[in-house]
């Protein structure tokens, strides 16, 4: 997914095909093939059987032909299940529940919400050939044809994916219909006619049944495990999206895990239940969000793809006015985010026809915006942070972020914490910025897909206290970022208060009026460490507050950017972001953030232990910026993620994100570097020396480019030119 | 060389033999035949080869069956053949030019083909749809509303489409009109017929309101509301004329009153009738507007079938004069689909219409009354409004046309009295009116001109505008059971599927829909893209050959509220 993999030059056999009783493969068209060596087969139904003798071994029953009516919870906790044969106590309970995981999952008192729906998915079996196929003849998959062809008892069992699928049980609870599916033929042809394309010689082969056998997909293709966010002991295993078999041995693997040790020995973020909330669940939303799923399991996933359905669920109050201005949106735990705004006059490329793993159409335009930040001022719409509010009667806040939070927060009020939430070893479960609104509140702010997960993790971790709330006020504010050396005049002149780093330092956050709305939280970060300010708005003065901004901006040449630009800027100046370069397997003394690590605040926090541990011994793996010397932007495949990162042609990691800079004029990397011995491939201790030492080379898509390695942002690059004379005399301007 | 049988109507597009069988300027063929004095001049250039060549330039849309212009040679000859000197009248100058024409048709190497969107615009051009409006969410009209459309092969076009609401009284009326010796008939009767109906139609209270509004010279109340398609016009100039007539009608029907309730069969009757009286009377008459009197005297003179419903609530009516057909489509309990016939055409192949006839004139003229299918030899309708030429006296005629405009006097047709022309009137614009009570199954009413009838089945069309209305979901789901069905088997009857599917899609109009079908058939009955191309390629002199003009309406009825009513 995502990144560029490296066609495996495969053996493309002849017409003939393989000579073990295979019928003839029709290659002709064929640009690239690849041989899988060991996936050519997978264990089917037969594999039940086994687990099934090995389970009764082990001593575990299994209830066959019973049904859940629900799950009891109990203090948010498991307690048991009842089945139609009476309760049966139990602390765990899996939800494995496939296309009717939905349904079961809202079954109980407390609901948990399983994202995913049904689509009818057709298979064709046929009788043997006469010739029957070898059981070692290796499953066929046809991406263009969208089919996939296997050996069936001597025979073809051969189904796709289609490109108009035919959703259903959107209604639900049609358990008993499952077994009333029909045929459609008419459905199936465009499939029979592309398997009849590759293989010409089946025309003749009887067909003995078309098989509608529905799969159930998820609103953005991939699985989903994990916990559930407000039971305890609840846990999910579900919307395999059709690929159940060939996942289900390491989805198992790693449920297991989790429920004994209390995660995963991987990071399983993109498949954690709690990446979606309550917001995925209408049918409506499922629905047509897997119709636009289930056809592209057969596509070529470019980067930057953003679904198009289910689109317009969350929008910032400012949505109409920044659309109208050109704006072309991406989606983010479904609220709308802009992705930059095309200038009147200016066309971008149909949708289909901007699907690239080059240069992509929009460089120009988020190149301009990116000037506008370095040079003047823009404004970027950041609504869709997840920004949570903690307080309490005394002190108890304090005491328990403190305990949570790896930084120090115990700062005078006013002040802004960048810190990580880690977990007990060390890795980031979050990483946010905390503003401490009084002795007794801060105000914190995460990424926007933290929304359930870090609620959960704060649940789960804060003591049962009356006097201790915390509130999700994400919806409550509007997020306006102002980026740029002349958003200070912008800010000042609108508010008639100084903002100049003497009287508005870096990191500072305060409540004040910008034009005439009261009670702006500004705050001096800009998440990309750009000077400028994040103003957070009550949503009713988001009109108000964006218009005057823009109209006092003009003057300073102010004008919109969209995401892509904050994203070059922040990856140039070498800041990770959680959920692409940070995961619960990262800790901050991998990736350089040892400065946002207090260990000797007065108090332990969680993940203390292992942070002491790493700064002793050394770490294994450590974030470093790579910067591509010999790419070519126009001609040359783009880096986006994912990329095997070369030292002295040796492999030792890969690229977690990246982007052109326009201000070095060159390709950024980020990514992770290990140090493999040479003979064990055992992990060694990845020093400083180590990173400084080596050549590298960023393979993308099988060309490898130079790099420049780098464990620290560039500074004189990027001075800060300060402009105090003018901001002051500016200041007076106005009278 | 020409004596070969006609082939098969439906594989090969034979042109219909021309509703009236008068010499008219478009009439060439003729002039091949040994029988027809031809200039001498024209005779070297179409003779030896090239006469095979110019008639496979005429069939070169399909096979190359000479045989289907057979037919029409064998009529030409028998039926010009008494009335040479009009062909020998004609230019041959004319003549000359649209051969050349031909034949440098014929001998340009490549073909060229209309693009699917070509076709498509060409197909959609004259198309109109209406839906009746919804009251409160809730339509609680029996008519959901219709379709209609028109593909020429005449030019102009003889065929002409009305539809229109009463607004004093309930119900809707739609009719097709095919006109004949040119469209001056059917256009007039297209404007004037339905105020002759609503008229007939109102009762004595509301014609005398409209009476008295006309007199103080206070607006008029509505009558109609038209649905026209842009191209549908009205003759603005003939207006006035039309509305005294009309008014002289209506002070007739106020001065009649009977107090009786209006019977609808009876009024379409009445205003059919008194419509061609009309006619007939201001052709007499004449007008002073030198324009408007050729106008009067080019409508009587030319002629025009009608095919008008009138629908309101479960009372289907049709009235029908001429070889136009209304057929309503019904849908049989395990979803099939079948036509009933709610016309008779008027033609020879109507043995109750024949019959009529001659009981209508004495014994001796039994043998020249229907000759080769037609009316005294030379109309194929065997009622229509206009055509005074089959109901005047000879003394009127002559009368008429001597004191008539230059042009007319020019005009040869005119000019010709029908042999064995004894005991006129021999043609009536009188109706044939059916009525049906409207059931739930029936969900469809197809009116539509001879140019359709000619080409499709009534079946077919019940099946196609059937399936099309009801969207193709109602193709039967094939299961393969216990069959022995091969790959390649079920790839094929799949494909065919699919392109029937395709060609449902294309439509959005369900008249578009059956003449696209009309005149795209292949033989399996689904369209065929490359020969619907080759058909609307047709230059306008040779369209005719291969088609009639097509006019269709496909009214669609509400289910819910016939169900209610009934």
């Amino acid at each position: 997914q995502g990144g560029c993999g490296c066609p495996i030059p495969g053996g493309i056999q002849g017409q003939a095909g393989c000579g073990s009783g295979q019928p003839g493969l029709l290659v002709g068209d064929l640009h690239t093939a690849g041989e899988l060596s060991d996936s050519s087969l997978t264990p089917g139904y037969e594999g039940w059987w086994w687990a099934d003798l090995l389970l009764s071994s082990a001593g575990v029953q299994i209830h066959e032909r019973t049904s859940v009516s629900h799950v009891s919870v109990q203090k948010g906790r498991v307690t048991g299940v009842e089945t139609d044969r009476g309760h049966i106590k139990c602390q765990y309970f899996v939800n494995c529940a496939g296309q009717w995981a939905y349904e079961l999952g809202h079954s109980g008192e407390e609901p948990v919400n399983i994202p995913l729906h049904a689509c009818e998915h057709f298979y064709l079996l046929t009788h043997p050939l006469k010739e029957p196929l070898a059981n070692n003849v290796p499953t066929v998959v046809d991406p263009d044809g969208r089919i996939y062809i296997r050996n069936w008892q001597g025979g073809i069992l051969s189904g796709g994916f289609e490109k108009n699928p035919k959703p259903l049980f959107t209604e639900g609870r049609n358990q008993l219909e499952i077994h009333n599916l029909q045929e459609d033929w008419d459905h199936f042809e465009p499939l029979l006619s592309s398997l009849l394309r590759r293989m010409p010689n089946l025309e003749a082969l009887q067909i003995m049944q078309l098989v509608n056998c529905p799969e159930s997909f998820t609103p953005d293709m991939r699985c989903i495990m994990g916990e559930s966010p407000t039971v305890r002991g609840y846990f999910v295993l579900a919307g395999m999206n059709s690929a159940g078999i060939s996942y289900g041995g390491g989805a198992g693997k790693y449920l297991a895990e989790w429920m004994v040790n209390g995660y995963p020995s991987e990071n399983v973020w993109p498949l954690d239940l709690k990446r979606f909330g309550t917001l995925q669940s209408s049918r409506t939303f499922l629905r047509h969000r897997v119709m636009e799923v289930m056809p592209l399991m057969c596509d070529l996933k470019v980067p930057r793809w953003d679904f198009q359905t289910g689109r317009q669920l969350r929008t910032s109050p400012l949505y109409d006015r920044l659309d109208a201005q050109g704006a072309r949106w991406m989606e983010k735990h479904g609220f709308e985010r802009v992705k930059y705004f095309v200038p009147p006059g200016k066309d971008l490329l149909d949708l289909d026809q901007s699907k690239t793993f080059y240069k992509p159409d929009w460089f120009d335009i988020v190149g301009s915006e990116v000037k506008c930040c370095k040079e003047a001022v823009c404004v970027i719409d950041m609504s869709s942070f997840t920004k949570f509010e903690i307080s309490s009667t005394g002190d108890q806040a304090l005491q328990s972020l403190q305990y949570l939070f790896s930084n120090d927060l115990d700062v005078p009020v006013g002040h802004v914490v960048h810190t990580g939430m880690l977990n007990e070893n060390g890795g980031y479960e979050n990483d946010c910025s905390i503003a401490r609104l009084s002795k007794r509140s801060f105000f914190m702010i995460s990424p926007t897909d933290q929304q359930v997960h870090c609620w959960a993790w704060l649940k789960n971790h804060l003591p049962e206290d009356s006097n201790l709330t915390i509130e999700d006020v994400t919806w409550k504010y509007t997020a306006l970022n102002l980026i740029g050396p002349r958003a200070v005049d912008v800010l000042s002149e609108l508010s008639y208060a100084p903002m100049t780093p003497e009287h508005f330092p870096s990191f500072f956050c305060k409540e004040m009026s910008v034009g005439y709305a009261n009670g702006i939280r500004v705050m001096s970060i800009t998440h990309t460490g750009e000077p400028g300010f994040m103003l957070y708005i009550p949503i009713e003065y988001a009109l108000h507050v964006y218009n005057e901004v823009m109209n006092m901006g003009q003057k300073y040449g102010i004008r919109n950017a969209g995401y892509y630009a904050l994203r070059s800027l922040r990856i140039e100046k070498f800041f990770a972001f959680w959920g692409q370069d940070l995961d619960a397997f990262t800790t901050p003394m991998e990736c350089g953030r040892e400065f946002q690590v207090k260990l000797e605040k007065g108090m332990e926090f969680v993940g203390q232990e292992a942070l002491l541990e790493q700064k002793q011994n050394g770490v294994y793996k450590r974030f470093t910026m790579f910067i591509l010397e010999d790419h070519d932007t126009d001609m040359d495949l783009w880096p986006w993620w994912g990329e095997p990162i070369f030292r002295n042609g040796r492999y030792v990691g890969k690229t977690t994100s990246s982007a052109y800079s326009y201000t070095l004029e060159r390709h950024v990397c980020l990514g992770f570097v290990q140090h493999l011995d040479e003979k064990t491939g055992e992990e060694l201790v990845v020093t400083t020396d180590f990173i400084n030492q080596g050549e590298y080379e960023i393979d993308i898509a099988g060309q490898r480019f130079q790099a420049k390695a780098k464990l620290y942002p560039f500074s004189s690059l990027f001075a800060q030119r300060r402009r105090k004379d003018e901001v002051e005399l500016s200041g007076y301007q106005r009278e | 060389m020409l004596a070969a049988s006609c082939c098969d109507r439906r594989m090969c597009v034979c042109p219909g033999p021309r509703r009236i069988a008068i010499p008219v300027r478009s009439s060439r063929l003729p002039l091949l035949s040994d029988a027809m004095p031809a200039p001498t001049h024209l005779f070297p250039l179409i003779r030896n080869c090239e006469i095979s060549r110019i008639c496979s330039t005429m069939c070169y849309c399909h096979h190359k069956h000479l045989c289907c212009l057979s037919s029409h040679f064998a009529h030409g000859h028998f039926r010009y053949a008494p009335q040479k000197k009009f062909a020998a009248l004609y230019r041959p100058k004319e003549n000359f030019y649209q051969f050349v024409h031909a034949r440098d048709y014929a001998s340009t190497p490549q073909r060229f083909y209309l693009t699917p969107p070509q076709v498509n615009s060409i197909l959609k051009a004259n198309e109109y749809s209406f839906k009746v409006p919804e009251f409160d969410g809730k339509n609680v009209s029996s008519v959901l509303g219709f379709d209609s459309n028109q593909l020429p092969a005449n030019a102009p076009i003889e065929d002409r489409r009305s539809a229109a609401t009463c607004l004093q009284t309930r119900g809707m009326l739609l009719g097709v009109f095919d006109g004949h010796a040119g469209c001056a008939c059917a256009q007039a009767v297209s404007e004037r017929l339905f105020y002759y109906i609503a008229v007939s139609l109102l009762p004595h209270e509301t014609l005398l309101e409209i009476e008295n509004a006309v007199e103080s010279g206070r607006a008029l109340l509505p009558i109609l509301q038209w649905h026209k398609h842009p191209n549908d016009y009205f003759s603005k100039e003939a207006s006035k004329l039309y509305f005294n007539s009309l008014r002289t009608y209506w002070q007739e029907l106020i001065d009649l009153n009977s107090g009786e309730t209006t019977d609808v069969k009876e009024a379409l009757i009445n205003a059919f009738k008194r419509l061609d009286n009309d006619i007939s009377l201001e052709a007499q008459v004449g007008d002073p507007n030198s324009f408007l009197n050729y106008l009067v005297l080019r409508v009587a003179f030319s002629g025009a079938t009608a095919c008008v419903a009138h629908v309101d609530g479960v009372d289907l009516h049709v009235a029908n004069t001429g070889d136009s057909r209304a057929m309503l489509g019904v849908q049989e309990e395990d979803g099939s689909w079948s036509a009933v016939n709610l016309s008779y055409d008027h033609n020879a192949q109507n043995e109750r219409e024949v019959e009529r006839v001659k009981t209508e004139h004495p014994k001796s003229e039994e043998k020249s009354l229907v000759k080769q299918d037609r009316l005294l030899g030379l109309l194929m309708p065997f009622r229509a409004f206009g055509d005074v030429k089959f109901k005047w006296s000879i003394e009127l005629q002559k009368r008429v046309v001597e004191s008539g405009p230059d042009q007319l006097n020019d005009n040869e047709y005119t000019k010709f009295i029908p042999p064995n022309y004894h005991t006129p009137p021999y043609l009536t614009a009188e109706p044939e009116v059916i009525h049906h009570k409207l059931r739930p199954q029936d969900k469809f009413l197809v009116l539509a001109t001879d140019g359709l009838w000619e080409t499709m089945h009534r079946q077919d069309v019940a099946r196609i505008v059937g399936e099309y209305l009801t969207g193709v979901h109602h193709q039967q789901p094939i299961a393969v059971g216990g069959y022995k069905v091969t790959l390649g088997q079920m790839h094929g009857l799949l494909t065919e599927r699919r392109a029937k599917i395709s060609s449902v899609f294309e439509d959005q109009n369900a008249a578009t829909h059956l003449i696209r079908h009309a005149v795209g058939n292949n033989e399996f009955g689904t369209v065929d893209h490359e020969r619907l191309s080759k058909m609307l390629s047709l230059p306008e002199e040779l369209a005719r050959m291969y088609r009639d003009d097509i006019t269709i309406i496909v009214v669609q009825f509400n289910s819910h509220v016939i169900g209610m009513i009934s």
